[in-house]
């Protein structure tokens, strides 16, 4: 176990969260190691995102969206589930360990999940240790390109 | 000039003269007789210079987008440069009626970087008979293998005719061993993670960002590439390892589903970096997944312009997996 929490970054649909409570922790009261970026539907990340979270030392992506069917776009996750899952089977194949990149589908009546699944992941990154081999982006501070 | 080299004149001139088409798009000979240059003919005295062998390198599909879909192109095409062609149909870069295709079952394309390692730079012209190749030098002749002469692309090659060509010419080839491209791909698979993310460092840190793979693609004719792209900048675009990793990464990913594998690319890298790995990865994933090959028709779109709800079962089972 290291000392450092892992770093996560969490791209989170806003539609995703149907209970106020559970987004305003997630706006609000996230832990520190967690980097939130807010899309308006998962159809708008582009591999390119996370690509940069974990060029950036991101540890474990997790991507948050609404279950098929219920898209407020009505497709923008299939998109997104097709391009992101083929993303992050690319990433295995260059070293970045497909589990460090996760997807929570969110329904109704998920009150609360996002607040486990987060707690999970951290648990799994733990056993998996800091991710190193794409990390190649100095930190802003010491003079990287800003996100 | 060879026989085959005779019938394409002679059907470009066909095309020219009966005024079918505005430009033909084929190679011509220049002075460095291991690099025949795309040219575009568009009268017919031109076609003297035109020339067609093993030493053609360029994948000719990349100039269908920088002609207006109105113009009439004819073109020489091989199987690779056909299944571009397609592919690009199906993203609308040109309109079909407008094309003549005068397809050439292609026998691979020899790799010139391999012929001046074998016999030294002076070289002074190429002779290509049957299975071997005879290359005059200033102080020697050399006979060599063809098959080993071959580019890395055209030894895994799977469709070398044309498939769609409205004239071929010469007779068709036998078409090629899908298990080769799975192999390689597979034997990288097996390596532990850290020993593909070195193999992968180890390709990519040669880069120096000089974008010749993308000019020499077919399928990357985006007016602006993401990479040139300034506010917001998304990468690094110096030769910074983030920088050269992303841009082959991201490359490649753009090619899901688009590429056909004719390895244009790193057939135009002065580093000879190898990236038909990350683009074969891509393309066998898409044929496992949604049993999709690119370019086999001008119709089909790829997996990621096709989603559909019914991968609403594959979207859950997967979910719950992870």
């Amino acid at each position: 176990m290291s000392t450092t929490p892992m770093k996560i970054a969490l791209f989170q649909c806003r539609w995703c969260l149907y209970s106020p409570e559970d987004q305003a922790w997630v706006d609000n009261d996230l832990p520190e190691n967690i980097h939130l970026v807010k899309v308006p539907c998962t159809g708008r990340i582009d591999p390119l995102f996370i690509l940069n979270a974990v060029q950036g030392g991101a540890d474990g992506v997790m991507i948050s969206g609404c279950l098929p069917e219920k898209c407020h776009f009505k497709e923008g996750n299939l998109a997104a589930r097709r391009q992101l899952a083929e993303f992050s089977q690319f990433l295995d194949y260059i070293g970045y360990a497909q589990d460090r990149v996760r997807f929570v589908w969110l329904d109704l009546q998920d009150r609360g999940r996002i607040q486990r699944e987060l707690a999970a992941f951290e648990s799994a990154l733990e056993q998996l240790g800091p991710a190193q081999t794409l990390a190649t982006r100095a930190p802003a501070a010491t003079g990287g390109t800003h996100d | 000039m060879t026989e085959l080299e005779t019938k394409i004149r002679a059907e470009a001139e066909r095309l020219l003269t009966e005024h079918v088409v505005d430009v033909v798009i084929a190679f011509r000979q220049e002075d460095a007789p291991l690099h025949p240059q795309p040219a575009f003919f568009t009268r017919a005295e031109e076609l003297e210079s035109l020339t067609y062998n093993g030493l053609c390198a360029n994948n000719l599909a990349n100039y269908l987008t920088r002609y207006p879909q109105e113009t009439r192109i004819g073109m020489v095409v091989r199987g690779c440069e056909n299944r571009s062609v397609n592919a690009l149909l199906v993203e609308k870069q040109h309109i079909r009626e407008n094309l003549v295709l005068l397809g050439i079952p292609c026998e691979g394309i020899l790799d010139w970087r391999r012929i001046v390692a074998l016999t030294g730079e002076n070289v002074l012209s190429v002779e290509e008979k049957d299975d071997s190749v005879i290359v005059h030098t200033h102080e020697n002749t050399f006979e060599l293998s063809r098959v080993e002469l071959l580019h890395p692309s055209c030894q895994r090659c799977l469709h070398p005719n044309p498939i769609s060509a409205d004239v071929l010419l010469g007779e068709p080839k036998p078409e090629g061993d899908p298990t080769l491209m799975r192999l390689r791909i597979e034997e990288l698979e097996k390596l532990t993670p850290t020993e593909r993310n070195a193999w992968f460092k180890h390709e990519a840190e040669r880069c120096i960002r000089c974008y010749a793979c993308r000019e020499a693609c077919p399928m990357c004719y985006c007016t602006e590439c993401f990479v040139d792209h300034t506010e917001p900048r998304w990468t690094e675009s110096g030769v910074t390892p983030a920088g050269m990793q992303a841009w082959h990464i991201i490359r490649a990913f753009h090619q899901t589903g688009r590429c056909t594998s004719c390895g244009a690319c790193e057939r135009a890298c002065p580093m000879d970096i190898q990236m038909t790995y990350l683009t074969d990865k891509l393309n066998l994933d898409m044929a496992d997944a949604y049993q999709f090959e690119v370019g086999m028709d001008a119709e089909t779109q790829p997996p990621f312009a096709t989603l559909t709800l019914d991968d609403k079962n594959r979207f859950i089972a997967q979910g719950k997996r992870s």
